[in-house]
């Protein structure tokens, strides 16, 4: 059996209209964000891996498994929509409880399962209340709990941290921790820049239909050529390093913080430039830390689809 | 890349059968027909037919009582006619009981956009349309062909094995009639209810294209000169079919065979656009 979910050449329209094209991926086990603007193809990428949705063209395997086979599927995928969906009527445990024997679960174990599932979610004394009456952010966790409930190897969560206050989210984003930290692929859809790069062991970026990178984010942005790497250098000397550095052509620009104590610099070439620095560090420049200041998620963000997105 | 114990183990226990989860979906979907006071009451209200069909049954064997009133005994007769009536009054009630519960059925789901939340499951679309209409075909049997089916009973323990045996066709034409009456409002319901995303608008539309189709078919057969506005008319095409499983002597503007093919094609419809509306995902353009 696979251990990948595996996309190959993957595309879906609907109709005329493009949901995802020529998508190639191999995700492994841990946290993996998807990131894009609206109507990047984010959600269309959830529905093909979970079999909502059929390829227009190219295979679709989670974990070994085809994506038409949603007996075999859904053994070991739970999926949360973005939809802020619940059928009428029914309490938290109800609805978590209905749902596992429409997976399968025998009335005792599907009633196991639910509470166990309210637990991990923090929900316990509101669930037996009536969700119509739960606030945006217990239905988010309710959502998160019926994809959590049957135990899934895959979890596919469609913005999950919508809606949900700061201690929510960092709740979690601890649930999401311990799923990747047992070997299980939580695949999550955000808009939360700076949550998906504390979170994700690696991203997939998502741009009109298109997959502009993938990988985790260090090495995503060290193949972007065309933007300079930027670097945070906190040290006694800042002006002497700066013409240092600029004198030997490995920074092409040099911004020197207000404090006198450290500076930012840009440089193409971040290898040979880690290689100086060590030599000036030798050579009685006092150097504190060095820390890439544009390798998270937000910085690729702007630099693969920021600029597209300005020029729509 | 981060390191992990892989401490995942699946759920190894034993799963129900797979034909046996769109029950789940129909005990939920009952428990709400049945939270309704207004429908509780309607379905209570069809037992009082069956029940006066009983007295009648009663008393057409019981000549001395009948003679204690003054009431000829050949007033009252059995017969395919006898059953005949007691289906067209309970088809009326089960139109309305439909209208009443069909919207409710599915058009919650599609304005909630909960649809995704039963696919991703190993449950597929027709199953969810299986669960959903058993709850209407399993409501409606209890007021139609069951009771029906009941009261032939009775009839043939008063009146012998003889009488059972010389009338068992009308109890397959119960059977049959109540069966297809059954399956188009079932579909009419949960296709309007589809289509349709407030329950209540789907209800009104319900009462329209029984009574607007059959009012609108008059119009084409007045204006053209013409009996095809009478397959725009649901209740003839049913009354249609029923008179020829009694065996009741009435005219007809279209063929028996005629009101069949356009029954059917009605069911074929309402399933087309069932499964083009029932999906986990829907498009906004």
């Amino acid at each position: 059996m696979s251990d990948r979910i595996v996309f190959e050449d993957v595309s879906k329209f609907y109709g005329e209209i493009l949901g995802v094209n020529r998508v190639n991926l191999a995700i492994p086990p841990g946290i993996t964000s998807l990131v894009g603007p609206n109507g990047s193809g984010k959600t269309t990428l959830m529905n093909l891996m979970t079999g909502l949705v059929r390829p227009s063209r190219g295979k679709i395997q989670v974990l070994g498994y085809r994506t038409d086979d949603p007996e075999n599927l859904f053994k070991i995928v739970g999926y949360s929509t973005q939809f802020d969906a619940f059928p009428k009527g029914l309490t938290g445990f109800q609805f978590l409880y209905s749902y596992l024997q429409l997976s399968g679960r025998d009335s005792q174990t599907a009633e196991q399962l639910a509470w166990r599932a309210i637990e991990r979610v923090n929900l316990v004394d509101d669930a037996t209340r009536n969700i119509a009456g739960y606030s945006k952010g217990m239905r988010q966790r309710i959502r998160l709990a019926q994809a959590l409930a049957h135990d899934p190897k895959v979890l596919v969560l469609d913005e999950p941290l919508n809606g949900l206050d700061p201690l929510a989210r960092s709740e979690m984003i601890a649930v999401f921790r311990a799923a990747a930290e047992r070997g299980c692929y939580v695949i999550i859809s955000s808009h939360i820049l700076h949550e998906v790069d504390v979170i994700s062991d690696q991203v997939i970026l998502l741009s009109n239909g298109y997959v502009v990178a993938e990988g985790q984010i260090q090495n995503v942005r060290s193949e972007i050529q065309e933007h300079p790497t930027q670097i945070l250098i906190r040290c006694t000397r800042p002006r002497d390093l700066a013409a240092k550095m600029i004198e030997s052509e490995l920074a092409s620009e040099v911004t020197i913080h207000n404090d006198n104590r450290g500076l930012l610099l840009k440089t193409r070439n971040a290898d040979n430039f880690y290689l100086a620095l060590n030599q000036l560090a030798l050579n009685g420049i006092e150097i504190e830390s060095v820390t890439p200041a544009d390798d998270d998620v937000l910085s690729v963000y702007e630099y693969l689809i920021g600029n597209e997105e300005v020029a729509r | 890349m981060a390191i992990y114990r892989r401490s995942y183990k699946p759920y190894t226990g034993t799963l129900t059968p797979a034909w046996s989860r769109w029950l789940v979906l129909f005990r939920y979907s009952r428990r709400d027909v049945f939270r309704s006071k207004v429908q509780t009451a309607l379905f209570t209200i069809c037992f009082f037919y069956p029940l006066l069909c009983l007295a009648f049954i009663y008393l057409a064997h019981n000549i001395s009582f009948l003679a204690q009133i003054g009431v000829s005994g050949d007033l009252i007769s059995i017969d395919n006619t006898f059953f005949f009536r007691l289906l067209a009054v309970q088809g009326v009630l089960a139109f309305l009981l439909t209208a009443f519960v069909g919207p409710g059925l599915i058009s919650p789901d599609l304005a909630n956009g909960a649809l995704p939340l039963y696919f991703c499951r190993p449950f597929s679309r027709a199953e969810y349309l299986v669960g959903k209409s058993s709850v209407l075909a399993i409501t409606l049997s209890q007021i139609t062909w069951i009771p029906a089916l009941i009261l032939f009973a009775i009839q043939a323990g008063f009146a012998g094995p003889r009488w059972a045996w010389n009338n068992l066709w009308i109890a397959g034409s119960l059977i049959v009639g109540s069966l297809i009456w059954i399956a188009i409002l079932s579909l009419l319901a949960m296709a309007l209810s589809a289509w349709v995303k407030w329950r209540i608008v789907a209800g009104a539309l319900l009462l329209a294209v029984m009574f607007f189709g059959a009012g609108f078919g008059q119009a084409i057969n007045a204006v053209l000169r013409t009996q095809t506005g009478y397959f725009l008319n649901l209740a003839y095409l049913m009354s249609t079919v029923w008179s020829d499983l009694f065996g009741i002597d009435s005219e007809h503007w279209i063929s028996v065979g005629d009101a069949w093919i356009a029954l059917l094609l009605y069911c074929g419809i309402c399933l087309f656009l069932l499964m083009r509306k029932v999906r986990a995902y829907e498009v906004v353009r």
